[in-house]
């Protein structure tokens, strides 16, 4: 998966929240909390939600801290939680059946100064948060996270096929919203 | 090579992916179809795009106080499990001769090192709390009280450790209420807080009425 794997200073927190030092998980949530609300707040779409959802990550990370084995970082398993628990609230349709389309408006605006330019950025966050779920949900694990469809498909239960379909309709609504 | 071959091997393409057979094969198709080639540069840009965007981006408000109230009931049953070691160790620091005594004496500690208002027996969110109306918590205060209470009448049957650790996650709700509290005194309006501050009053009291329910230990 393209989610870096690189090692991070965090061990001895990890060892210390797996022993339930909740300092030290707090100190792992201050480290990773941007990464985990950006995640599902591009997947959701709704800020209010990823609010929550994000919440759920963490909460569910603490519970699951036991199965961490350390065979990736900690930042790249939690990443792996994250998305585990958006497409789980994805299925709760109930729950999502009462929101309403998000505008894309409270997306990420703090841009850094890589190419490309901060309205183009601004542009392809309002697109994004746009499209239908489905298609947002594979275009943002695929295109943004990296994932292979492989992946997505086991992931979210769907057949590769499917993912790539996702895929394809993702970038057509996108290329005509940017270009429109 | 047709374009809807072209087409499907474009991701792997761009990944380097490909074996040179069909990166060949591919190159050559998109040198006489210009359809083919606009499309591949246009998932290119889409990529490019999308691997620039930022990786991370602060909520608009501090998540840590309604997950700290929900982990600590977890941390419960971590507790239980401690080595017989820790077990001795934690029996060994707290002598709880009242829970509701060593609850408040413990709350105005938290609530002192939390840099919040020396309030001892109402914090922030007990004062909040008390203000909702049609939310079922208006009766917070009697009945942690009346729970705690239960509580003390089952202290002589739980082992220090249990105690110990009971009373640990209760303080941390309670910093975590009182951060909401504050939160929601510069944003009174906001459901997200008011959410969350329900939430954790209900953990509290769940947690003291699986506490008041444990099996005798001692």
């Amino acid at each position: 998966m393209g989610v870096a794997g690189k090692p991070e200073g965090s061990e001895s927190l990890v060892d210390r929240a797996v022993r339930g030092d909740v300092g030290a998980f707090e100190e792992l949530y201050s480290e990773n909390v941007g990464r985990v609300y950006l995640l599902c707040l591009r997947m959701c779409g709704d800020p209010s939600l990823a609010e929550e959802l994000a919440q759920e990550a963490f909460v569910r990370a603490w519970q699951k801290l036991g199965s961490f084995r350390g065979a990736s970082a900690f930042s790249t398993w939690l990443h792996r939680v994250t998305v585990n628990v958006v497409l789980g609230d994805r299925r709760s349709t109930v729950r999502r059946e009462a929101r309403v389309k998000p505008a894309g408006d409270d997306l990420p605006l703090d841009l850094t100064a890589s190419a490309p330019s901060p309205g183009q950025v601004l542009d392809l966050e309002r697109s994004i948060a746009a499209l239908p779920d489905g298609a947002r949900t594979v275009f943002v694990l695929h295109d943004v996270e990296g994932y292979r469809h492989k992946e997505i498909a086991r992931l979210t239960g769907v057949a590769v096929g499917t993912s790539k379909a996702q895929l394809h309709r993702a970038r057509q609504l996108l290329r005509k919203a940017l270009t429109s | 090579m047709n374009c809807h071959e072209s087409t499907d091997r474009f991701d792997d393409y761009l990944d380097g992916q490909l074996d040179a057979d069909d990166a060949n094969g591919l190159r050559t198709h998109l040198a006489d179809c210009p359809s083919c080639a606009d499309k591949l540069e246009t998932i290119r840009e889409l990529r490019e795009g999308a691997a620039a965007l930022p990786r991370s981006l602060e909520p608009p408000h501090d998540l840590w106080p309604g997950i700290a109230a929900r982990i600590s009931e977890a941390k419960v049953v971590r507790g239980r499990f401690w080595s017989r070691t820790l077990m001795a160790a934690a029996a060994a620091v707290l002598v709880i001769t009242s829970v509701v005594t060593a609850y408040y004496i413990g709350r105005s500690q938290a609530v002192m090192m939390a840099e919040l208002p020396a309030v001892v027996e109402s914090g922030e969110s007990e004062v909040l709390l008390a203000s909702f109306e049609g939310l079922g918590v208006n009766d917070y205060m009697a009945r942690r009280t009346e729970l705690l209470n239960a509580l003390d009448a089952r202290s002589h049957e739980l082992s220090g450790e249990t105690m110990d650790v009971v009373m640990e996650n209760l303080l941390l709700i309670d910093q975590a209420m009182d951060r909401i509290a504050v939160a929601l005194g510069e944003d009174p309006e906001n459901e997200f807080l008011m959410k969350q501050l329900v939430g954790a009053y209900r953990q509290q009291i769940n947690l003291l009425q699986r506490a008041v329910r444990l099996p005798a230990e001692v």
